[in-house]
Parts: C-alpha cells; structure tokens; sequence
C-alpha cells in the first residue's frame, strides 16, 4: 500500500500531464467544446423524467428532474471512469511498448480525467438547485468523500478489466454493456427509498426481503447514488447502513483486482 | 559495481496468434483436472545472456535481424520481463526506443514537448527551463502552436529527437535513431549524440545496423546472434567477424537460390565433370581474399574431336552481369582436344572485386565460332573482405591497388599494393 502511494507521488507530474492531454484531446476539435459533457446527463434527465410522468415515480418531497440529475452525475461518473479505465492500456499501447513506468497510471489517470466532466455536471446541478430554490447544508462537504469512493469503485473494475482486455478485447466491448445495464439495478431511475419502503418496510419478499436489500447494496452505486442524494438534495448525513455492503465488497476486490494489474502487467508489452 | 547486469537470461515469446478466450477457458478446465494442456512452442528471443556494462561504458549492439537486440534493450528499459534469469539495472534509464513513441497528434507542438518529456521522465521544471533549447534544436519556432499532425513527418521525428536527447539520466538507449531528417539535421543528430555519449560520461547503449557509426562511438561492442552474445570486445574486431559472418550468410542464401538456375547449352560433343575454385595450394575451396589469386580448374570430357577450339572462361555476379572473360582465342599455338576429359586452368593473378558472392562461367565454341558449349553460375564462391577494407569507402564494385599523393608527398595506403605496380 506504501508502494502504491509512493509510486503515484513520484509520477504524480506524469498523471497530471496524462489528464491533461486526455481532456484537451478530448475537445480540441469540437465546436461546442466541453458543453457535450453534461449534455449526456441532461438529455438523460429530460428523458427520464417524460417517462416518470406516464409512470409514476414517488420522488418524496424532491422534484424529480433534479432527484434524477443528482443520480446521473455520480452514474455517469462511474459508467464513463470505468469504461475508459478498461481501454486505457490498449489505447495507450504505442507507450506500453517503448518506454516504462507503473501501468496503473494508465486506469488511474482515465478515471481522474471523468472528474472534470463531473465538476461540470456540477455546476448544472447548483442552477438546477436555483431554479428549485433549493438551500445546500453543511452535509454537502460529504461530495468530495462520496466522489473518492466512487472513484475507487471504478478502478476496482477498471484495473482488472483494462489487465484482461490487453488479452481479450471483448472485455472492452462487454463490460460498458453490463455496466448500462447495472443502471437499472441502481437507483438511477427511481430513488433508492422506494427498494428501501418495498423491502424493508412491506417485506414484499417475504422472509427473503432483508436478504435482498443487502444484495441489492451489494452494488456500491445503490448507496452512493443515495448518499449523494442525501447532501447534496435533502440536507442529510449519507447513509451508512445502505453503503456498508458495497464498501465491504470494494474493500476486498480492490487490493485483488490491483494485485492481477500488477501480476499481468509484466507482459503486456509482449501481449497487447 | 556494474551499472548494468545480466545473470544467464533468456526471454521466450510465444509463436503464433493469441489464443482465443474459448480456449484459454477450455486450457484452464483441464489443467484444473490434471489433463494434459495444448502448449505452443515458445520462441526464444534471448539465451542465457550473461554479462555485464559498467559505469561510463559505450556500447554497441550488432547483429542481424531477429538476433535478439530490441527485446534486450525492452529488458533493460523495464518494458518487459526475462522469462529466466535476472536484469539489474542501477540507475535512471532514458530508453530512446524508436523516437517519437508518445507524440499525441491532436497536441500542438509545445503541448507535446511538456507531455513527451514528462513521460520520458523530466520534471516540469527542467522542461521549461530547457524549452527554447528543445525548439531551437529542432527548428520548429514558428510552428510549435500548431497541432503536430499537421507537421510533415521529418519535423515530428526532428521534435522527438529533440526532446528525447534532453534527457538527463545515467543510462540512454538509443535504438536505431541517430539517422533522421535530412542531412543537415543528421549531422546536427550526431553530434548531438556524440556530446551525450562523450561529454557527460554517462552509460550508453547503442543498437545500429550501421555498424561504421558503431564503430566510431563505441569503446565495445556486443555481437548478438540467435538470441546469443557470440562476441564482445573492441569495436574493430567485433565489426570484423560480424562482415564475415553475414557475408558467409548471404553467400549460402545466394547458392541456395541460384542452384536451379543453372543455364547450359551443350551440342552434345562436350559434357561438364567439374568446376572448381582452387587456393595457392591448389586445394579446392570456396572463397578467396579480396585482391588474391583467383584459379579456377574446369574439366571436361570431350565425346568427338576438336580442332584448336576456343575456350572462354568468365565471372559475373549472382545477378548475371558479366564480370570479366578471357578467351584462348589469342592464342596461336592453342592445342586440338582428343576424346577424352581434359583440364583446363583459367588463373587471375589478382581478382579485384569487393567483397561479396560470384559465379564462374565456362564456354567451348570451335574454329568457325560455333556454339559448342556454354555454361553460367557453373560455380558459386565467396570473396570475404579483409579487416583493411571495411575501413575504406563503402560505395564501389572494384578493388583496386591505390597510390596517394597529397600536396606532393606520397602516401602509402596500408591496402597491399602488388610488388609491381608499386614501384612504377
């Protein structure tokens, strides 16, 4: 752990100049430049909340554009960082083969580079806070910790899938599938208050339902989309019990999932 | 304490395309089972190699392709792991391999120098205190703003140069670099090169096919073959044997493809036995010094008689332009041929052609000039250079015995001058 820490200070120019290149490429040529940044979460935004208006979504005393907006901008944050993790080293392979430092970098610096385009959601989210009238409290200081852990939770998926995808690039083409279709698994759509109310207070499932609300948690991005939601929207502390089983699952397929980067990251340059 | 240390290190790759993840699962079942596992051959890139580069040491890496030199340098820039064996490397290494490796085209000029030294290794700090250097270097002032996929590709090379040579470190690699850009800016690269490698007693490695610039920069060389080191020493005597060798190579090649082209015309009266390259022993062999005594024996059995025919015997190169010939025909006193096998010896005192392969050519026509026997690629042989010539000038055909005079002094070049022409 040391290690690690003490590689990324040493390279820490290196990972800010990586970033910096991702974004200005990113960019360079587009006219409307990093406005297409949050365009994605809008559009999304907009969409959801025409659906909500045939289906009928309960979004509590929260209007629900702004409730799925603040749920956007962590998913998006996490679907865009892994995906871009996982193709890293191939996209980056002209490097791998010529020169040498930790390959880490390379996951890390596509996942760091998501957080501009999430700062920029952000602002939309303070006029959208406006427009609602809506007062932020002191439990908004919780965002940056809600957003590290959530940054972690993509590498945990990135690191390992950006190892495998040198061999195999079908990872690089399955994962960002089954990442959309985690979406739906994760209170995106519908605020996680309502899986809480049929499962914990209805026991819908019987003797089941406490089993499945821990599975359900399981998914990190079910408490961190709420907690999220928590200070930013409804001015409260983040809900620990609701993010305690994914925390305990990144926590244990972190350090695995780096040790397989590290333990495949001596051959990539003969493989990729 | 060397800088840089090999113990017994080899380095395998595995032949033939990757395996599917059908079949990577499916190996992985097995194995799980204890059943025996489809394996591919592995190639071995690297064999046992074992020395070591101490502090300050230039060294040159030669051999032909496939021979192992890039996957040891990729051993020693970290980018790859040996399969067997350890790699110390003490101190920062600067690996030059193949310039221009992290050039982003959509970056300007300026962007790519802060992003290209950064990943080279260079602080911040240091870049922007060497910028104007790195862009008066590489002569690109006023297009250092403009996004380098606009740059033609002698300016992109010229900028990675640049940057890659401003480099501080113990130990620089240099792959195949030093010629690039037109030849004003070649020069500029060598002596940029030569400051790096002389000026600051830094550890360089140098892998070339041109094996002259070797030679001028490096106090030892490495000859690598098949994976092997099969040499290592002085300059000179490691370039030497290296000639030798892929000469001997390319004359094997060059046999092997012209066996089936043997082009001969008989009418029947005369029929080849043998052809044969003979030393000053009068030995049989396949190759001569460059500028020695060229004996070449034919013989040949003749079925019904000639008179006075006239033999020509010749060389030309394995590309058959026709060398040299020389007839009998001059020759009054010429003998008529009985049946029977008859010996003939065509002797040049003093062959002078550069190293490399060439073929014999043999033809019997009678008195009225007619057809009777023609014969080409008869015999294949070698002239190997000798240590003198591979420091002369590299452009020529011929080798020929030189007389100098320099504003009026004469000169002697240490080549050997027949005892004849010298003193005329």
């Amino acid at each position: 752990m040391l290690k690690i820490a003490r590689n990324l200070y040493e390279y820490r120019e290196l990972v800010a100049e990586l970033t910096r290149k991702d974004i200005t490429v990113r960019y360079k040529q587009a006219y409307l430049g990093i406005a297409w940044a949050v365009l994605r979460p809008l559009a999304l935004m907009l969409i959801f909340t025409l659906v909500k208006s045939f289906v009928g979504i309960d979004s509590g005393t929260i209007p629900y554009p702004i409730l799925t907006f603040a749920a956007l901008m962590p998913w998006v944050f996490f679907q865009d960082a892994t995906a871009e993790g996982i193709e890293s080293v191939v996209k980056n392979s002209a490097l791998v083969r010529k020169i040498y430092f930790p390959r880490e970098i390379f996951p890390l610096t596509a996942v760091t580079t998501k957080l501009v385009e999430f700062g920029i959601s952000a602002f939309i989210l303070a006029g959208l806070m406006v427009w609602y009238q809506m007062m932020p409290t002191a439990h908004i200081l919780w965002v940056p910790v809600i957003i590290l852990y959530t940054l972690l939770v993509s590498l945990t998926i990135a690191l390992m899938g950006a190892a495998i995808n040198v061999s195999y690039r079908d990872v690089g083409a399955a994962l960002p599938i089954l990442l959309s279709l985690l979406m739906y698994a994760s209170p995106v759509i519908y605020p996680l208050q309502l899986v809480r109310d049929k499962l914990l207070v209805q026991q819908a499932a019987g003797e089941w339902s406490d089993l499945l609300y821990t599975i359900y948690t399981l998914n990190p991005l079910a408490g961190i989309i709420d907690s999220f939601q928590n200070v930013v929207l409804r001015g409260l502390p983040p809900d620990f019990s609701s993010m305690l089983p994914g925390m305990v699952l990144t926590a244990i397929l972190l350090p695995l999932s780096y040790r397989y980067f590290k333990w495949e990251e001596a051959y990539f340059a003969d493989v990729i | 304490m060397p800088i840089i240390q090999l113990n017994h290190v080899s380095k395998d790759y595995r032949l033939g395309t990757l395996t599917s993840l059908k079949d990577s699962v499916r190996n992985t079942v097995r194995r799980l089972r204890g059943q025996p596992v489809k394996k591919r051959a592995p190639f071995r890139a690297l064999d046992d190699m074992d020395f070591s580069i101490e502090q300050g040491e230039v060294v040159g890496i030669i051999g032909n392709n496939g021979a192992g030199k890039s996957t040891l340098l990729k051993l020693l820039a970290k980018v790859t792991t040996p399969t067997a064996g350890r790699v110390a490397v003490n101190g920062k290494v600067a690996p030059l391999i193949e310039v221009g490796a992290g050039l982003v085209p959509d970056l300007t000029g300026r962007e790519n120098v802060f992003l290209n030294a950064t990943i080279l290794g260079i602080t911040r700090a240091d870049i922007a205190a060497r910028f104007d250097e790195i862009v008066a270097f590489s002569e690109l002032e006023s297009f250092i703003d403009t996004p380098i996929k606009r740059y033609s590709s002698g300016m992109k090379i010229r900028l990675a140069f640049a940057i890659a040579t401003s480099v501080e470190a113990e130990i620089l690699i240099i792959d195949e670099v030093l010629a690039v850009g037109d030849l004003a800016f070649q020069r500029k690269c060598f002596e940029r090169m030569e400051d790096l490698i002389k000026g600051r007693g830094n550890t360089v490695l140098i892998v070339s096919h041109n094996i002259r610039q070797i030679e001028r920069m490096c106090s030892r060389v490495l000859l690598l073959e098949r994976g092997q080191v099969v040499a290592d020493g002085l300059p000179l005597e490691v370039a030497d044997l290296f000639y030798r060798r892929s000469n001997e190579k390319i004359s094997a090649e060059h046999k092997k493809s012209l066996e089936g082209k043997v082009h001969k015309y008989s009418s029947g009266e005369i029929e080849l036995v043998s052809v044969d390259l003979l030393d000053e022993q009068g030995e049989a062999t396949d190759s001569i010094p460059s500028g020695g005594t060229l004996r070449v024996r034919v013989r040949f059995q003749v079925n019904k008689p000639l008179q006075k025919p006239e033999i020509v015997v010749g060389t030309h190169t394995t590309d058959f332009f026709y060398l040299s010939a020389s007839s009998t025909a001059l020759i009054e006193d010429r003998p008529d041929l009985d049946v029977g096998v008859h010996e003939v010896e065509y002797i040049v005192p003093s062959f002078p052609l550069v190293a490399g392969t060439y073929c014999v050519r043999f033809a019997v026509f009678d008195q009225h000039q007619r057809k009777v026997f023609t014969g080409e690629t008869l015999k294949i042989f070698t002239v190997l250079p000798t240590s003198l010539e591979i420091l002369d000038a590299p452009m020529r055909r011929l080798y020929l015995p030189t007389r100098w005079r320099i504003n009026g002094v004469a000169h002697n070049s240490p080549m050997p001058v027949p005892a004849q022409a010298a003193t005329t």
